[in-house]
C-alpha cells in the first residue's frame, strides 16, 4: 500500500500497554485517512459510549495519506476525541513538521485511552514508542515545555513536539495542544483530553520516507500545483499579509464580528487590527509548514512600554477578531500579548476571545458584576483586564473557573437573560465569519459536525468569491446574503473539506490551488483511480459518519440550529438589514442530504456510502 | 447617450464621476502610485487589440485618466491584467473586482499590502467607473 503504512499504536496509559495495530486496508480507500478514518476508528473504540474526560475515552492523533510527502499544503494532522466543550465529536487540525515525521517515522497515527497514574510523555522514535515521565514539566507553559523536550530529544535529529499548557492540565473545556510553539490545535478542547489523561506531550523524531504509488505522475502532479500556487492571488495574500488578510477584506463585505456579534460597520478598527497594520507594526519573519508554498504564519515581536512579545507566532485573523473586534479593543499590540498569552497557557483563542467577549456584555447588561468577576473591570476594550480574565480561566482562578468552562455553559450559570447574546452551535462558539453577511456559512455552521466551523467544508473561498470550482459542481457565484439554493453548495463544500481532513491538507493551499489538483495527488500518492466523484462521495460518506457518531452522543434535528444573535439584523454596515432564512436553508439541506426529520441519515444514505454497519445502531 | 469603451471621452466621464465623488478623496487621502490596466483583446467580441489604461491618482485627487501606449501602462506602480469578457463584467456591475483578482479573472502586479491598505479606495474608482453610461464592443 502507499500513501500509508497501515500501522498505529493504542496506548493504554491505565495500563502502560502498547499495542501495534493493523487496520483492514479497505479502510484506506472508504475512509481515506485523517479524521475520516478517526471517526471509524472512534465508533470501534467504543468512543460514542465514553464521557469525554473519562479514562476510556479515545484520543487519536492522526496523519492522512499525503502526510509526509513533498506534495504542497500536506502538512496538516489531525487530534479527535469526544470533545469535553460540546460533548460531541471532537477534531481539530494543526500544520508544522510534527504531522510529516509522525508519518515519516512509519505511523499513521495513535490512540490513547486510560489514564495515567502521574505525569507522563508519549516518545515516538522511528516507529518504537515508549511511555515517559514527565513529573519535571507538569506545570510549566508549552514554550517551556517544548523549549526542555527538544533539547532533551534533539541530540541526534529533530524532535517534535506537542504539548499541553497550564489551561489543559486543568481541564479548561477549550484547552488546545501546541505544535512546536508555532502552530496550535485550537478547537474542541483536545488540551483538556490529554490533561484527563495526565498526557504532558507526545515527542516524534524519524528519518523514513512515505511510499508513493506513481513517482512520476506525483512528481507531475506537485510540479502543476505549485505552478497553479504560484499564480494564485490567494496564495500571494496570504504569504503578503497572513490569514489576517481576512480582516481587511472581511470589513468591506461584513465577514467580521464586531463587539460580542451586536454592530457592523467600525471600518477603522478593520484598519488599525488587519493584515497591513500587521506587518508593519510587528512582523518579523513568515512562518512556513512543512511542504508549503505559501508561507502565511506571521513571527512577531513587540517591544512597546505597556506589552512585550518576545519573537514568535504572532495573532491570525481569528485571534484578532476575538481579541480585537468583538472586544472593541483597537489596540493590535495588546492582541498580540494576549495571543501569546493563549499560547503559553495552551488556550483556544477563538474560544477564549468569544467567552470573554460574552463576559463582557453580561457585564455591561448588569448579569455579572464585579464582585462576580473577582474585581475586573471588563468594560468593552479593557485589555489590561482580559489579560489578567485570560490568566485566571487558564488556571481555574476565581471566575476564571466558570469561564473554563467555555460561554454556552456560562451562559446556562447566568440564567435566561444570557441565552440571548451567547454565540454558539452544539456548544462550539463561532469563528469569526458572520452568517449575516455570507448566508451558506451560517447553514454550514449549524450543520458542522463539531459546532461551528468554518474548516469542516470550503463555504467560505466559495461563497465570498475566493475561488471558482466548477469541476466539483459549484455555480460560478453566489449572492452572499441570499438564502435560498444555498443548500446544494454547501453540501459540496463539506465533500470537498471532509476530504481535505481525510487526506490532512492544508486549507489555504487547497484554495490555491484549486480539487483537481488534490485529486491528480491523492491519486498519485495511493494509487487510488478516485474521480471528482468518487471524491466528493468518500467525502459526503465522512460527512454522513461523523453525523452519526453526533446522532449516538444525542444530537438531533433541534441542535441544527443558529444561535439569536446572528439571527438578529445589524443596523448597520456591509450585512445591514441581512438574516440567514435558518428554516429555509434546512429544510433544503435535510432533502438534498438525506436526513429524515429527527436528522438522522436515513437506512438508504447509509446504504448508498458503505456504511451498513450504522443501520443497527441508528435504528 | 452611452459612450464607446476605452475612448478618450469614456476616460473623461470616468474622470468626472471620480471627481464628482464625495467618497474617494476621503477612501483614497495618503495613496501614492499610478495604475495602469491592459485589456486583452477577445476578437470574437470585436475587440481586436489590446487596449491599455492609465489612471494618475494621488493623495485622494485623480490627476487624469487617460489611454495610452502599452510601455506607459506597463510602467505604473499598480497594474491589472486581464481579459475583455472580465473588464466588462467589472464594469457592468457583474463581477467585483476584488473576487476577480482573487479568482485570478485579473492578475494584480504591484505591492498587494499597500493595495489592500486602500480596499474601499479601489471600490470607489470601480463604482465611478460603473456610473458611467458606457458601450461594449459587442453591445
Amino acid at each position: 500500500m502507499s500513501g500509508t503504512f497501515n500501522k498505529f499504536f493504542a496506548i493504554d496509559l491505565s495500563t502502560g500497554s502498547i499495542n501495534e495495530k493493523r487496520m483492514d486496508p479497505e479502510y484506506f480507500k472508504i475512509y481515506v485517512g485523517g479524521s475520516a478514518l478517526a471517526a471509524r476508528l472512534f465508533l470501534e473504540e467504543g468512543g460514542t459510549e465514553a464521557a469525554p474526560m473519562a479514562p476510556e475515552s479515545p484520543l487519536f492523533i492522526m496523519a492522512g495519506p499525503l502526510v509526509g510527502t513533498t506534495f504542497p499544503g500536506s502538512s496538516r494532522f489531525v487530534m479527535c476525541a469526544r470533545s469535553p466543550l460540546t460533548g460531541i465529536w471532537g477534531e481539530s487540525a494543526s500544520g508544522g513538521t510534527f504531522g510529516a515525521d509522525m508519518k515519516k517515522s512509519g505511523l499513521d497515527g495513535v490512540a490513547v485511552t486510560g489514564k495515567a497514574g502521574r505525569p507522563v510523555y508519549i516518545f515516538i522514535d522511528d516507529g518504537t514508542v515508549s511511555i515517559e515521565n514527565a513529573d519535571d514539566f507538569w506545570g510549566k507553559d508549552t514554550y517551556e515545555t517544548i523549549d526542555a523536550l527538544k533539547k532533551k530529544h534533539s541530540e541526534d535529529r529533530s524532535a517534535r513536539v506537542l504539548a499541553i499548557g497550564p489551561a489543559g492540565e486543568n481541564r479548561v473545556k477549550f484547552a488546545a495542544v501546541s505544535n512546536d510553539k508555532a502552530h496550535y490545535f485550537g478547537r474542541c478542547g483536545m488540551g483538556a483530553v490529554m490533561g484527563s489523561k495526565n498526557l504532558k506531550a507526545v515527542i516524534v523524531r524519524s528519518t523514513g520516507k512515505v511510499p508513493i504509488a506513481d513517482e512520476e505522475a506525483y512528481k507531475a502532479g506537485r510540479k502543476s500545483a505549485l505552478e497553479t500556487i504560484k499564480g494564485s492571488m490567494v496564495a500571494e495574500s496570504m504569504h503578503e499579509l497572513g490569514t489576517n488578510i481576512g480582516m481587511d477584506i472581511g470589513m468591506m463585505t461584513g465577514d467580521v464580528p464586531i463587539k460580542n456579534w451586536s454592530k457592523g460597520g467600525e471600518l477603522e478598527l478593520g484598519e488599525v487590527l488587519g493584515g497591513p497594520a500587521l506587518v508593519e507594526k510587528m512582523l518579523k519573519k513568515r512562518g512556513f509548514c512543512y511542504a508549503c508554498p505559501i508561507g502565511c504564519k506571521p513571527i512577531v515581536t513587540v517591544d512597546t512600554a505597556e506589552y512585550k512579545v518576545e519573537e514568535g507566532p504572532g495573532p491570525e485573523y481569528e485571534t484578532c477578531a476575538t481579541f480585537g473586534t468583538m472586544l472593541m479593543n483597537n489596540n493590535l499590540y495588546a492582541v498580540a500579548h494576549v495571543n501569546e498569552l493563549c499560547n503559553r497557557f495552551g488556550l483556544d483563542t477563538i474560544s477564549c476571545g468569544t467567552t470573554i467577549a460574552f463576559v463582557m456584555e453580561a457585564y455591561e447588561k448588569g448579569l455579572l458584576s464585579r464582585d462576580n468577576l473577582d474585581g475586573l473591570d471588563l468594560s468593552w476594550g479593557n485589555m489590561s483586564a482580559v489579560a489578567e480574565l485570560v490568566k485566571k480561566i487558564a488556571h481555574r482562578d476565581g471566575f476564571g473557573d466558570r469561564a473554563a468552562e467555555g460561554s454556552r455553559a456560562l451562559a446556562e450559570s447566568i440564567g435566561e437573560a444570557a441565552r440571548d447574546f451567547v454565540v454558539t452551535v452544539k456548544g462550539l462558539e463561532l469563528p469569526m465569519h458572520d452568517p449575516r453577511g455570507f448566508h451558506g456559512m451560517g447553514l454550514a455552521y449549524m450543520n458542522s459536525n463539531r459546532g461551528a466551523c468554518h474548516l469542516q467544508h470550503t463555504v467560505q473561498p466559495v461563497e465570498q468569491g475566493m475561488v471558482a470550482w466548477d469541476a466539483a459542481g459549484f455555480e460560478e457565484d453566489y449572492p452572499a446574503t441570499e438564502s435560498r439554493g444555498k443548500a446544494k453548495m454547501v453540501a459540496i463544500a463539506e465533500n470537498l473539506g471532509q476530504m481535505a481532513n481525510a487526506v490532512c491538507l492544508c486549507h489555504f493551499v487547497y484554495w490555491a490551488m484549486g480539487p483537481e489538483h488534490l485529486l491528480d495527488g491523492f491519486n498519485s500518492v495511493t494509487g487510488f483511480e478516485f474521480d471528482m466523484n468518487a471524491f466528493l462521495e468518500a467525502g459526503r460518506r465522512a460527512w454522513v459518519l461523523k453525523r452519526a457518531l453526533n446522532n449516538l452522543m444525542g444530537v438531533n434535528e433541534v441542535d441544527d440550529k443558529l444561535p439569536k444573535r446572528v439571527l438578529t439584523a445589524l443596523t448597520e454596515g456591509m450585512a445591514e438589514g441581512s438574516v440567514p432564512d435558518e428554516a429555509l436553508m434546512k429544510k433544503e439541506y435535510y432533502e438534498i442530504c438525506g436526513l429524515n426529520e429527527k436528522g438522522f441519515p436515513t437506512s438508504e444514505l447509509l446504504g448508498s456510502l458503505n456504511l451498513e454497519f450504522l443501520k443497527e445502531k441508528l435504528y | 447617450m452611452a459612450i464607446d469603451v476605452f475612448t478618450d471621452e469614456w476616460c473623461a466621464a470616468w474622470e468626472e464621476k471620480l471627481k464628482e465623488s464625495k467618497d474617494f478623496p476621503v477612501y483614497n487621502k495618503g495613496w501614492e502610485g499610478d495604475v495602469g490596466c491592459i485589456i486583452q483583446p477577445d476578437p470574437e467580441k470585436g475587440l481586436n487589440d489590446e487596449k491599455y489604461l492609465y489612471l494618475d491618482l494621488y493623495d485622494g485627487t485623480v490627476n487624469g485618466i487617460r489611454m495610452v501606449d502599452k510601455e506607459k501602462a506597463e510602467s505604473a506602480k499598480f497594474v491589472m491584467i486581464g481579459p475583455y469578457v472580465r473588464w466588462k463584467q467589472v464594469a457592468k456591475t457583474e463581477l467585483d473586482a476584488i473576487k476577480a483578482m482573487m479568482q485570478g479573472k485579473l492578475k494584480l502586479k504591484g505591492n498587494l499590502p499597500y493595495m489592500v491598505k486602500y480596499l474601499k479606495g479601489t471600490q470607489e474608482v470601480i463604482r465611478c467607473l460603473t456610473l458611467v453610461d458606457s458601450k461594449f464592443p459587442d453591445d
